[in-house]
């Protein structure tokens, strides 16, 4: 049996504590597994010869050499996850300080902005693509990237200051008194303090924003020229022909690399250390 | 001094490579997803140096949205033919010059003028296609002629048909044997009953890919695009493709030059090479639509052309939608509505 | 409960300097907020063209239309699957939030990332996913078959269940940070002294686990619920588009009937409702913490 991921400081607990860790850790692994259940099946068929995801025939890299091939579909990638960096970067900025300022000082009105941060959360995608497309227009600003991260921070950052608002509830506000004793500035204060403690709900709010904004197609197709065209535009148009596999083989080398990326991520650190 | 050497032919292979591509500036095109094959697109560039910019949309409504709230310019542009009639009304469309267009012979003259665009003005067909019945003939063994022969008890939870208010109205103005193209509140209580038993019997209601679900098993029977439909019989020959005996919906994609486009020169030229037999013919074969391009018939495989979806038998009743006007609104109510009550 | 404020409250009213840092924030929301949200309200006093276009008239027609019952059943209808996605995310993931939050330091952000990397697959690829394993013949169907070869197969895909399902599947994640967010913050000490006092495991989660990680909860409600009541896409692909939810509505005016000023009218009424809703929870809320203090 595995040891549970659950760790805490533990002495002298009595073991129906540790039944409880072990269920945690079995209840964590199945709903990874849910999680998980699609992925396995679309990376499956990835390798299947069919052209239509449906029956698994025989084993082939073809859809990989496909995707490799396709040269809109390589650039569309390309610009998601640039649009998606960026707009990480801009959300996780504006969500944190947002967040702090929201939580440490007592702005007048400040509900009603609460409020406003919430509205961008409620508003179905295609108001907010056609509003923002007639704003952008009327301002004689023209389509492509940088109208369509705006668009996608401007959806994604509430996610940042709502999870970064969370973890702030309850913080010792002696924390940063302590900093400012200490003679910090209050940048500093919030910079070397603050930020520290913050950093778990950062890194959720990223996540999130991240993943809002690579999949994010309706506020992107009112905001893209020909130029910055995402991966969600590609996918969707190519479901009128029936989606082929290669698209799962497209998947299929993402979580790989994502994969890579954290292991090696993981093996710098320790190299630094 | 070995590596600059090295580098300047390098270098200038690259800036011939770009420049060609500049000398015949851009041309901004915005069309369907998945309707114009990317060799098409790079056969006409290394052809002409005109670099495309290539934008996609996957409704016509996306394209009207898009174009009237201004923000991006295009050259040309590939509306079907309802969407072209209200274009040119709201004259957002250039008249076209056939001078710069000679291959305008190769097309079937009946698809040259029709009610959108009456005298071939404005726009160039460039496929057409049909909304029709398919049927998975393994598992139903009743004949199925029209739409009363679909939204029957017995194919109850067995049928897929388009996500889209107006075909919906339409296939039940057809069975009343009402016109589809000037709708009455009137018309539309009629069809109110109509469309309120058929919502019952429908499993799914998908226009992007009503494919998967007749070819998962999870339906036998579908009102699809034809486009669908010759997929579907290339993948299996059990899916049979019936144009409704009571009519059906036609529909013509066309080209056409937006009244803004700054490279109207460029439009036609593209135009003009997509009209060639042998381009065309590869649009074909990518995607079985009907094509009117008929010097590209001629190159069709014998099997292409006995693709009953792409070039359907004999002589049915075909219509293509006008633009109804505020009509939309209530015949999106009342699909809503039916479907809500469920 | 938490402690009292030790910093003066004059130090929390904001010098114009506060005002200064906040001023991004504020400038972005009333570009890309508010101003767009005001064309929208412009837009939905006014009538259509054939286009779809908007004519500046003034009208309050489309507010008489919002008003009609069938678009209030398709609200509630909305509301009823976003509240229900809601708390199935709570039960489901708070355990899994729970567990990575106490997990070992250096396994921590791998699990949040783990948690996160299958949305990174296109949402039409997962979804198509999704439909071969529920399909009639799918896998699902497939494997019970295996177990019981008499078992009748289940009939999931398009149906309400599968809609549901694909709704905690997209929104699980969206749970769990946020509720992660607030475990990692729990005191070890805490629970240890709880413990310490007798109380046993339910008793420690119910009376100080709860109420702690409350913050996190909260968060993640707001942040799966807004977004579900909006949705449109999953009830088209797993649902079969059978029946309308308030997102496929509102998208549909703009993308099939060419109505924008209706589509607008219902967005405004939509986002309208929302806001207020909102708004009084905060100010009662803010009640509830000043009581506390």
């Amino acid at each position: 049996m595995p040891a549970p991921l659950t760790a805490a400081p533990r002495r002298r607990f009595p073991s129906g504590i540790r039944l409880v860790d072990y269920t945690l850790t079995g209840w964590t692994a199945l709903v990874m597994g849910f999680l998980y259940l699609p992925i396995i099946v679309l990376v499956a068929y990835s390798f299947n010869r069919s052209r239509l995801n449906i029956v698994l025939e025989s084993f082939t890299f073809a859809w990989y050499q496909r995707v490799w091939e396709n040269g809109p579909l390589l650039r569309a990638a390309q610009n998601s996850l640039l649009i998606a960096t960026v707009s990480t970067v801009l959300s996780v900025l504006l969500g944190t300080g947002g967040a702090w300022l929201l939580h440490r000082y007592r702005y007048r009105g400040a509900r009603s902005l609460q409020t406003l941060v919430a509205v961008p959360m409620v508003m179905p995608e295609i108001l907010m693509g056609i509003s923002l497309l007639i704003l952008f227009a009327t301002a004689g600003m023209g389509l492509g990237f940088t109208a369509v991260i705006i668009g996608h921070v401007t959806f994604s950052f509430p996610f940042v200051l709502v999870a970064v608002q969370a973890r702030l509830k309850g913080l010792d506000p002696a924390m940063e008194e302590a900093a400012l004793d200490l003679g910090a500035t209050p940048l500093q204060a919030f910079m070397l303090v603050i930020v520290p403690c913050l950093r778990p709900a950062i890194v959720a709010g990223a996540l999130m924003a991240f993943t809002l904004s690579w999949d994010e197609l309706i506020v992107t197709f009112f905001t893209t020229n020909a130029a910055s065209a995402t991966l969600p535009i590609r996918v969707f148009g190519m479901a009128k022909v029936g989606l082929n596999p290669m698209l799962n083989a497209l998947s299929a080398i993402f979580i790989v690399a994502t994969a890579a990326f954290v292991l090696f991520s993981n093996y710098l650190k320790k190299l630094s250390r | 001094m070995k590596t600059p050497r090295l580098i300047l032919p390098a270098l200038l292979a690259l800036v011939m490579s770009v420049v060609p591509a500049r000398a015949g500036g851009e041309l901004n095109l915005f069309g369907w997803s998945e309707y114009i094959p990317q060799t098409v697109i790079d056969g006409f560039t290394k052809e002409t140096g005109v670099k495309v910019n290539f934008e996609t949309y996957a409704s016509n409504e996306e394209l009207l949205s898009k174009l009237v709230a201004g923000g991006g310019s295009y050259d040309l542009v590939q509306p079907s033919d309802y969407a072209a009639e209200v274009m040119i009304r709201q004259k957002l469309l250039s008249a076209l010059d056939p001078k710069l267009i000679p291959n305008l012979q190769n097309l079937a003259p009946d698809f040259r003028h029709r009610a959108h665009d009456p005298e071939g003005a404005y726009t160039v067909p460039y496929m057409s296609g049909t909304v029709g019945i398919v049927v998975n003939t393994d598992k139903v063994k009743t004949p199925v002629k029209g739409y009363h022969d679909v939204f029957t008890p017995a194919f109850k939870d067995r049928i897929v048909v388009l996500n889209d208010t107006r075909e919906l109205v339409t296939w039940a103005l057809y069975t009343l044997n009402l016109p589809i193209n000037s709708i009455t509140p009137e018309a539309l209580a009629k069809a109110r009953p109509v469309v309120a038993e058929w919502v019952k019997l429908v499993k799914v209601f998908d226009s992007d890919s009503p494919k998967t679900a007749l070819l998962n098993g999870d339906v036998d029977v579908g009102i699809v695009w034809s486009g669908e439909a010759a997929l579907l019989w290339k993948e299996n020959k059990k899916f049979v493709y019936v144009i409704p005996a009571e009519g059906a919906h036609q529909f013509i994609d066309v080209l056409a030059i937006p009244a803004n486009a700054k490279n109207k020169e460029a439009a036609h030229q593209f135009i003009n090479y997509i009209l060639r037999p042998e381009v065309s013919v590869l649009i074909s074969e990518a995607f079985p639509y009907t094509n009117p391009n008929l010097a590209a018939r001629k190159l069709l495989s014998a099997e292409q052309l006995a693709n009953p979806a792409s070039y359907p038998p004999g002589t049915p009743k075909l219509e293509t939608f006008r633009d109804i006007g505020k009509a939309a609104a209530d015949v999106d109510r009342l699909v809503t509505d039916l479907k809500s009550a469920r | 409960m938490s402690p009292a404020p030790v910093i003066p409250t004059d130090s929390r009213t904001p010098h114009w300097r506060a005002w200064l840092l906040l001023a991004p924030m504020v400038a972005w929301l009333v570009l890309f907020v508010v101003v767009p949200t005001a064309i929208l309200l412009v837009y939905s006093f006014c009538e259509r063209d054939e286009v779809g276009r908007v004519l500046f008239s003034f009208t309050l027609e489309n507010y008489r239309r919002v008003a009609d019952p069938v678009y209030l059943r398709i609200f509630l209808r909305s509301i009823g699957y976003a509240g229900l996605t809601t708390i199935i995310c709570i039960v489901v993931g708070y355990p899994v939030a729970y567990c990575i939050g106490r997990a070992r330091e250096d396994w921590r952000q791998r699990l949040l990332l783990l948690v996160m990397v299958p949305f990174w697959t296109s949402f039409l690829i997962r979804t198509y996913a999704w439909i071969t394993i529920l399909k009639q013949e799918g896998l699902l169907n497939g494997f019970v078959q295996q177990l019981s070869p008499t078992a009748k197969p289940f009939d999931l895909l398009y149906t309400p269940t599968a809609v549901v399902i694909g709704l905690v599947y997209a929104y699980l994640p969206f749970m769990i940070l946020p509720i992660y967010g607030s475990v990692e913050k729990l005191d070890g000490a805490l629970i240890e002294a709880a413990h310490d006092l007798g109380a046993g495991p339910l008793r420690v989660f119910s009376s100080v686990i709860i109420p702690l990680t409350m913050p996190g909860i909260a968060a993640g409600t707001l942040l799966v619920f807004v977004p579900a009541v909006g949705m449109f896409a999953i009830t088209d692909l797993m649902g079969g588009a059978r029946v309308p939810l308030i997102g496929n509505v509102i998208q549909n005016q703009f993308l099939q009937a060419r109505d924008w000023p209706f589509g607008a009218a219902l967005g405004a009424v939509f986002m309208g409702l929302f806001a207020l809703t909102y708004w009084i929870m905060l100010k009662l809320g803010a009640h509830s913490e000043d009581s506390v203090a």
